[in-house]
């Protein structure tokens, strides 16, 4: 399997706190006194506050596909949504190589329009031109299989027929990043077959998916990693099996009310959980990590505070890290703790010419991390929210044509892995069917 | 993925460089959020056309009511104040001077009420994808837009029909520039109120109390002068409504014949563009909190 530590980032997450305030009827919320009364007035019993995601920490990478699972209300769909960008978090934030594509063009359609109108206007609603969008027709057409029921108006169409022109107008976009939110689960088992396939060549193409379907089993089959979500955190996050695994045992556990089990599960996975810590290097960091006193702009900074007004969580965060690596502790762990670590004082190594600055420095401390983010630093490749990035090379000349051609390789070749494993996994179940076939109508009869 | 575990149970997903990565959702430049409005103005008019087809195909005369609804408003807003009330005395040509000003006033009240309630209506599609949002306000008023039309159409023809005869001059064609000038206007009030309604949902019930108010206040069915004669304070205030601007331009080129006031352009010309700049900035500057609902 490949290692996907060495591609390169496309959705870094980094503390992302997202709460509501929703009004309740439940009696203990209820207000005292005056707000009480004002609230009777108004006509509402007590307002609470929901914690949607306490801190969720998350990269994911190129050509990796992630699968969310998660018991309802955990906040995978908040998730997405503010991966998407449709929504901003409370605090922490949200970085994206490209902008995301939720699979929710549903809103964008029209029930009593035809299924061929709702293409074009699904694919001028995901940002296609005029031209593209009558280029993507076929594709879509194809890609939906819905033969003459294309013409019928798209109120007409069963659950599972609307999931299967969605899906293929989201895909007409070519997003890079691909957010499915418990979509492909009413498709029937040839679209579920094409959908893999063209999910498989945009993975190959360097994209993203992050996948949130309760089925485990399809978890397991289709991704390469998963995410385990509870009350807004992530508990569990690894290998698609393994996550998936955990996770199925702890629903059946629950759904057949063996709540010890399930919470002793739980437990279990919480204690050995880890809040994971992200540390975003901004690229000023990377390149010059100039000390402080050197780099104080307050004139700049104060004309432009208007724009970073809103930004004022992210810095928070920022010294939350920041003070993390400051501290004196060695950041190397050694095998076991008993030994007594020295205390640590960073020698004065000669500095690489490049890095060297004029100004005097303290060597007692690191350089303080500065992960304010900068207007004028942040790098904008995509500045220009509408660019999808898919034209970097054209598919007609030399390096898109090889590029094409490897990423149907690769996506042939997870294609033929899959069929492999599934048809072991297939003999696997005639075999067993063939043994339990028999008890059954024992039974019956 | 491989995870590097320390003695304290701490695994960190090693450093990730922030490099190439842009935050999502935030709000852009003013000059890159125009370029992503305009490459989405294809998808606005579908969209308005869209509505507006599948809201028609529901009945059965179709595009038909696009043409009748304004009809018979006519003939109901002349059956009470032509012909019981008797408001006309000393307007000439009652009827035409009636059906412009409520044809014309309706056209910016739809958009009032629809502005306001813009991105409460599109919360699916905001919750959807990624689009700029000022694109809802936009397209109620582009549909409004497109319904103005037909009943536009309705206008000349019953204008031209009905006796008492319009006198015509070139003066006719300055009607071009008045709906452009209102439209402008529309745009930017939809705008204005659509932040303002999001935030303020309790507005929508207010709309429809202001937006009666202003239809008075605008002289739809009442000349302005000839009433508040004895309250000069209060008529030189409603020279400065810009709906009453935008009417008495529209009645003078289409009825009567007459040159406009070149004081009634300027205040309709300010409006227009200022509303526009104004409400439109506004709203931009709301644009990451639309999500949230």
């Amino acid at each position: 399997m490949v290692d996907f530590e060495l591609h390169d980032p496309t959705i870094v997450a980094e503390n992302v706190q997202v709460r509501y305030t929703v009004s309740t009827n439940d009696p203990s919320h209820r207000a005292k006194g005056l707000r009480r009364l004002s609230n009777a007035i108004v006509g509402r019993r007590g307002q609470t506050t929901v914690r949607a995601l306490r801190g969720v920490n998350f990269v994911a990478r190129e050509g990796e596909m992630v699968g969310i699972v998660g018991a309802n209300g955990s906040g995978k769909s908040t998730f997405l949504r503010n991966l998407a960008g449709v929504e901003q978090p409370d605090r922490g934030r949200i970085l994206v190589r490209y902008q995301p594509l939720l699979l929710g063009v549903s809103a964008a359609l029209q029930p009593a329009l035809s299924g061929s109108e709702n293409v074009r206007l699904g694919c001028l609603a995901m940002g296609l031109s005029p031209a593209e969008a009558t280029e993507a027709f076929d594709y879509v057409v194809e890609l939906s299989a819905l033969g003459a029921a294309i013409h019928r108006p798209m109120g007409t169409y069963s659950s599972g027929m609307g999931a299967r022109l969605r899906f293929a107008i989201a895909l007409a976009a070519r997003p890079k990043i691909l957010l499915i939110d418990e979509a492909l689960s009413t498709g029937d088992a040839t679209f579920a077959e094409r959908s893999e396939r063209a999910m498989d060549e945009l993975l190959a193409e360097a994209g993203t998916v992050l996948l949130v379907n309760h089925a485990a089993k399809v978890i397991q089959e289709l991704c390469t990693r998963a995410v385990w979500m509870h009350k807004g955190e992530i508990l569990m996050n690894g290998p698609a099996e393994a996550v998936a695994e955990k996770y199925r045992w702890w629903a059946w556990n629950v759904a057949k009310g063996n709540e010890q089990i399930a919470d002793k599960l739980l437990h279990d996975v919480v204690s050995n959980a880890v809040r994971e810590e992200i540390d975003v290097l901004e690229p000023e960091l990377i390149k010059n990590p100039i000390p402080r006193h050197a780099a104080r702009r307050r004139k700049k900074l104060i004309r432009n505070s208007r724009h970073v007004k809103r930004r004022t969580s992210s810095t928070r965060i920022g010294e939350a890290s920041s003070s993390a690596v400051q501290t004196d502790k060695p950041q190397v762990w050694p095998e076991n703790l008993d030994i007594e670590v020295p205390k640590a004082t960073f020698p004065a190594l000669p500095k690489p010419a490049s890095q060297t600055s004029n100004g005097p420095r303290s060597h007692n401390e690191l350089p303080p991390l500065r992960l304010r983010p900068k207007d004028s630093k942040v790098v904008l490749r995509a500045e220009n929210p509408e660019d999808r990035a898919s034209t970097v090379a054209a598919s007609d000349d030399l390096t898109g044509r090889r590029l094409s051609s490897r990423a149907r390789e690769m996506a042939e070749d997870r294609y033929q892995l899959r069929q492999m494993r599934r048809s072991d996994e297939e003999a696997g179940v005639e075999r067993k069917r063939y043994d339990s076939v028999p008890e059954v109508s024992g039974d019956t009869l | 993925m491989s995870e590097t575990k320390n003695p304290l149970g701490l695994s960190s997903i090693p450093s990730v460089s922030s490099e190439g990565l842009v935050p999502v959702g935030r709000r852009t430049s003013l000059r890159s959020y125009l370029g992503a409005l305009w490459n989405r103005r294809h998808f606005i008019v579908a969209e308005s056309r869209a509505k507006m087809s599948s809201s028609t195909r529901k009945n059965l005369l179709g595009y038909g009511w696009l043409f009748l609804n304004p009809l018979l408003s006519v003939l109901a807003y002349w059956f009470i104040f032509g012909y019981i009330l008797q408001t006309q005395r000393g307007i000439d040509n009652f009827l035409g001077f009636l059906v412009v000003g409520v044809f014309f006033f309706s056209f910016t009240s739809k958009c009032m009420t629809g502005g306001t309630g813009a991105i409460r209506s599109g919360a699916s599609m905001i919750k959807g994808f990624q689009f700029p949002r000022a694109a809802l306000p936009i397209s109620t008023v582009v549909r409004n837009f497109l319904d103005f039309m037909p009943t536009l159409l309705v206008m000349v023809i019953v204008l031209v029909v009905v006796p008492p005869l319009e006198v015509i001059t070139w003066r006719i064609a300055l009607v071009v520039p008045v709906i452009i000038l209102q439209t402008l206007f529309n745009v930017g009030l939809a705008c204005f109120l659509a932040r303002l309604g999001h935030k303020f949902p309790d507005l929508t019930n207010l709309m429809s109390i202001i937006s009666r108010f202003w239809f008075y206040g605008s002289g739809v069915f009442f000349s302005i002068e000839d009433r508040l004669g004895n309250h000069p304070m209060l008529l030189e205030a409603m020279q400065y409504n810009p709906m009453h601007a935008y009417l008495t331009i529209a009645r003078n080129s289409l009825l009567y014949g007459l040159d406009s006031d070149p004081k009634m352009w300027v205040v309709g010309a300010v409006w227009a563009f200022g509303l526009l700049i104004v409400g439109f900035l506004f709203f931009w500057r709301g644009e990451e909190n639309y999500g949230r609902l």
